[in-house]
């Protein structure tokens, strides 16, 4: 039966192409905007570590000023001062522990034919690779002996590389970075987490890195520092005045294994501020937080407020495209009213004039789907140019997408069908029968 | 075999109660073809309606090949509808959009036959009625007496034992009722039972037997006549 | 009109119908109305002055990595070389530019000390070519002279005696009367004290979407940084055919550097608000479609209430009902559902904007907004009746009589 159904489906779609083309016309539009929404926000809210969001944690610390807290006091300031990173790092109380800011810098090639070269960069200790699971295709990250030895050790992004060496193996090899030369440790695959969630703080979609260098090049002046920078006191003069000030601008994650590691954690960081508070810092009621990945990205607020705001407008959008739909059914299922009483005459029991209609408007739902898919790819092709970079590689469909998009249209058109299906199948067949 | 006894059919609305069939007896014989005759608002057409079980009765007893029509669900009704009864209507009520070969189909799809003998089924009787060669035209592309003729096709295809029709020929010129009542008749002849509404005394002629509804009764003497009949 | 009375008996009827359309003009009214009031906040945005002279001014970065090397001289060279460059009216090195998105910001307080009230301002630092070399209107006081000029290096943590504001920052720290701020001792990190000595007429923040864009003070500082940005604005109509010959005659003169991201303000401007102009698009595009769907709808639905009624209309006809008449008939119908769907979109349009205000921070609705909103849908609502009006109008008055 469910073949014929199609087939009636089909030829009553075909023989009212006019009405039937305006349902898959609004249904397309309506899941094609809302598609669109959904795959910006799914992506912008995706996961970018799902094997272990749940260990690594993103510290804050409340060191602000006590007369005028960070963020009206709701949030504790977004990065650590230099001060405090360092010791959390030498306390080494976590499984793993990285301290990172962001760095720029000069590569001078040695090849005198090519032009020097500007690099983004991240200052960060021995265990950012390991942590994040950082894909190698030469070499490794250094170790945390180098750290301590303060080797001059870098890692090139799989780009850098191939602008350098042509792709081949350079590890072993040095390059000029900032005047000094630094040993080529290891080589990464292209490697681009969305959001970039080790360090959002100058925007969750930021390009990785070209360079990783040890953290400690730059309290060593070896290396330039860039990125967000907050301050609340006067600093002194001159870069060791900096240090020890009480600007933010590093960032510290811990992998933690277990829960219970979690607690002992946030004592240990507990016991430390009180500890500070002892040197008149840390002025603030105590405030230390550990948020995992998802936490972390939640709190930022990575989810842009336009690409939600819009997500709310394709589902009223979408709301709206529905509602055109059940009246257009509702009118097309009661234009056949005089079949239907034939029908029911003719042995149609109510449960299959209903399987028959509800198959036609799920034919329809498929149908506005398909369109729904090829908008929502021309819509996110469209916001790709719009937003530029911003949007790169956050305006793609996934398999996951295309799925939701046919299911979202199917289940919803089946929904705006239900009511005009169950008026159809309520017509009294003796009143449509006598004559039209 | 269908026996109505003492049918009563009450419409009731918000301030009116109409009585369209009162204590309705009656009982049709297989092989019989009835016409049933009378003015206008006699309840001619809610008798049909209830013989076809395409509406309820509000009390009285209906047996249809000795089975009790009213312990029958909605279900119920649309599986005797389609195994047991045919329809014929004055306003064809063919599907627009189907052509004729799809029109036919439409029961045998409920019946639940399979392929081999839907198609059987559905060319022998549009041969039957001679339109054959046309299975693949829409109904708007036919006369009137064709799409009378479609759906007499139509209503065959199931091999019903009854075969009501409320006016059959009421839309048709002379010529084509003629052609239709002839059809009816060798139906008739091959052993369906036919029950016809009309209100055309000379038409009603033609049937083996003659009914008269008035105010939703059938007529004292031919109650006598049917006895007898029955009895005979 | 005689015929109202009719068409609500026929309408009730017909509840479903008639209250399907009413819920789809009242979305539309509400999505249309909060898209297009959001619309209009960005536009006004990007309708702000930066204050700059953006059609001739443009700007590059000088990043240096040669060792040893002498920053002030080649500072020096390199803003002479620029200055007298036939075609340029004048350039000077800054930190940051303006709604490039990346910049400097400090507060200002009016008493020296910690835990004061302190104004947040977005920092440039000039020498005395500032003013020229951006393009900005003077207003009161006078600029600086070649003398206030100091030399920072990076990590310095003193300021200059002399700072300019703008006005909108002169009437945050001085709302009586902002031209009193002339002569007057700010202070700046706290406790360093700072003489406003003159006040512009605007110049923005470097982002756009501070609440405090229109606050910026002028210091008169050179940086003797490895890092920097030269601005120049150059004759009208000749800064694209400049900016390749200052590019080049800067990367020529000094190997020990790298000059890059050759940008011009307009081109800043336009990446400053992409975002703004994207959303804008689509919401005009959502807005767009929406009424569009609406009107079909109203068409497909028409179309087919009239089918329905075709003999009912042909009776009509036959009865004496002129075609002016069965059209009327169903634009009343239309306006009278359009009138219960904006009654709904309005209570809608206020929910959605109330609810938009308190989760994206926007301001509340005007009422001229939605009366426009109101008047546009009646107008819609109208335009998409006229076709299956005018089929119902030309409905034969002898359909009464047939029977099929």
């Amino acid at each position: 039966m469910f073949s014929y159904y199609l087939r009636l489906a089909w030829i009553s779609i075909t023989r009212h192409w006019g009405l039937s083309l305006l349902m898959i016309c609004a249904i397309g539009l309506g899941i094609g905007t809302a598609m669109t929404t959904v795959t910006v926000n799914y992506l912008m809210s995706a996961n970018p570590i799902p094997e272990k969001s749940q260990q690594l944690y993103y510290v804050q610390l409340d060191s602000w000023d006590v007369n005028d807290p960070f963020d009206d006091g709701l949030n504790p300031p977004d990065q650590l001062t230099y001060t405090d990173s360092s010791n959390l790092m030498r306390a080494k109380k976590a499984f793993r522990q990285n301290v990172q800011a962001q760095a720029f810098g000069v590569i001078e090639p040695a090849d005198p034919e090519m032009l020097p070269l500007i690099v983004n960069g991240r200052a960060n200790s021995a265990d950012f690779f390991t942590m994040f699971n950082v894909p190698f295709i030469y070499g490794g990250g250094w170790s945390n002996q180098s750290d301590e030895s303060k080797e001059f050790v870098v890692v090139l992004s799989k780009e850098t590389n191939d602008k350098l060496f042509g792709g081949k193996n350079s590890v072993g090899q040095s390059i000029k970075l900032e005047g000094n030369m630094f040993r080529i440790v290891g080589v990464i695959d292209h490697w681009q987490p969305k959001p970039r969630f080790y360090d959002i703080t100058t925007g969750a979609f930021n390009e990785s890195e070209d360079i990783f260098v040890p953290f400690h090049l730059i309290a060593d002046e070896k290396i330039s520092r860039s990125g967000n920078t907050n301050c609340w006191k006067p600093t002194g003069d001159g870069f060791k005045a900096f240090l020890a000030s009480e600007c933010i601008w590093t960032q510290f994650w811990v992998e933690l294994k277990t829960q219970q590691d979690k607690e002992d954690y946030l004592q240990f960081l507990n016991a430390y501020v009180q500890e500070q508070q002892q040197f008149g810092r840390f002025q603030r009621p105590i405030d230390n937080r550990l948020s995992n990945v998802m936490q972390w990205l939640e709190s930022q607020e990575v989810v842009a407020d336009d690409a939600q705001m819009m997500m709310a407008m394709s589902f009223m959008f979408l709301l709206v495209c529905l509602l055109n739909t059940v009246g257009l059914l509702l009118a097309k299922f009661l234009g056949k009213a005089p079949e239907i009483g034939l029908r029911q005459a003719l042995g149609a029991s109510k449960k299959t004039l209903f399987s028959q209609y509800i198959i036609e408007s799920a034919c329809i739902g498929i149908l506005g789907g398909i369109l729904g898919l090829i908008l929502a790819y021309l819509g996110l092709k469209g916001v790709e140019g719009l937003y530029g970079d911003y949007m790169k590689d956050l305006a793609t469909l996934d398999i996951n997408m295309a799925i939701l998009a046919v299911t979202l249209a199917l289940l919803s058109t089946i929904l705006a069908g239900l009511y005009p299906t169950w008026r159809a199948c309520n017509i009294q067949p003796a009143q449509q029968l006598k004559s039209q | 075999m269908l026996v109505m006894k003492n049918i009563n059919k009450i419409f009731q609305t918000a301030d009116i109660q109409t009585h369209a069939l009162r204590d309705f007896c009656l009982q049709v014989n297989e092989g019989d073809f009835v016409s049933v005759t009378g003015p206008s608002g006699s309840g001619k057409t809610t008798f049909l309606n209830i013989a076809g079980l395409l509406e309820t009765y509000s009390n009285g007893e209906f047996l249809l090949d000795g089975e009790d029509v009213g312990t029958l669900n909605d279900n119920g009704r649309s599986r005797m509808r389609n195994e047991k009864i045919g329809f014929i209507f004055q306003g064809f009520n063919l599907i627009p959009d189907l052509n004729l070969y799809d029109n036919v189909d439409v029961p045998l799809r409920y019946r639940g036959f399979n392929s081999a003998e839907r198609k059987r089924r559905i060319e022998e009787n549009l041969e039957r009625v001679g339109l054959a060669s046309r299975m693949k035209h829409l109904p708007s592309q036919l006369s009137g007496g064709q799409q009378q003729r479609v759906a007499i096709a139509r209503a065959l295809a199931t091999s019903p034992r009854f075969l009501l029709a409320d006016e059959p020929t009421g839309n048709l010129d002379s010529e084509m009722a003629k052609g239709v009542l002839t059809l009816l008749e060798e139906i008739n002849q091959q052993g369906t039972t036919i029950i016809m509404v009309t209100h055309d005394a000379e038409l009603a002629l033609r049937a083996k037997r003659t009914i008269q509804v008035k105010d939703g009764r059938v007529s004292e003497l031919d109650v006598v006549a049917n006895i007898h009949q029955a009895s005979a | 009109m005689l015929e109202t009375g009719l068409i609500l008996r026929a309408l009730a009827r017909n509840k479903i119908g008639a209250l399907l359309i009413a819920l789809q003009i009242a979305l539309t009214m509400a999505i249309m109305v909060n898209a297009i009031f959001m619309i209009q906040d960005r536009q006004q945005q990007m309708q702000r002055e930066s204050g700059i002279d953006e059609a001739n001014t443009f700007y590059l970065t000088n990043t240096i990595f040669g060792q040893n090397y002498n920053i002030q001289a080649h500072l020096q060279t390199d803003l002479h070389m620029i200055r007298n460059t036939p075609g340029v009216i004048d350039a000077v090195q800054i930190n940051a530019v303006p709604l490039s998105s990346s910049g400097w910001s400090m507060a200002l307080q009016h008493e020296s000390g910690e835990d004061k009230d302190a104004v947040g301002s977005a920092i440039y630092m000039v020498d005395d070519h500032g003013i020229n070399a951006l393009g900005l209107t003077l207003i009161a006081g006078n600029n600086f002279k070649q003398g206030d000029v100091e030399i920072r290096k990076d990590g310095q943590s003193t300021w200059p005696a002399k700072t300019i504001i703008t006005q909108a920052f002169a009437e945050n720290l001085y709302p009586d009367n902002w031209q009193s701020a002339i002569g007057k001792t700010v202070y700046i990190s706290q406790t360093q004290p700072m003489q406003i000595i003159g006040i512009v007429k605007t110049l923005q923040a470097p982002w756009n979407g501070w609440d405090g864009v229109e606050r910026s003070m002028l210091v008169p500082f050179q940086r003797e940084s490895k890092g920097s940005y030269y601005f120049i604005r150059t004759e009208a109509g000749r800064r694209d055919e400049l900016m390749p010959i200052i590019e080049k005659a800067l990367a020529q003169s000094d190997k020990e550097r790298i000059i890059r991201r050759v940008t011009t303000t307009e081109d800043t401007r336009n990446r400053s608000y992409q975002q703004h102009n994207a959303t804008n698009k689509i919401l005009t595009t959502v807005v767009v479609t929406l009424t569009l769907i609406t009107g079909f709808g109203i068409v497909g639905l028409a179309i087919f209430s009239i089918n329905r009624r075709t003999k009912q209309i042909g009776t009509r006809r036959a009865l004496g009902a002129t075609k002016g008449q069965i059209m009327r008939y169903f634009m009343m119908e239309n306006f009278i559902i359009s009138t219960f769907g904006n009654i709904i979109g309005c209570i809608g349009a206020i929910g959605l904007n109330m609810w938009l205000v308190n989760t994206f921070n926007l301001s509340p609705i005007g009422i001229e907004l939605i009366a426009f909103g109101v008047i546009a849908l009646f107008i819609v609502g109208q335009i998409a009746v006229l076709y299956p009006a005018r089929k119902a109008a030309l409905i034969a008055p002898a359909t009464a009589t047939r029977t099929i």
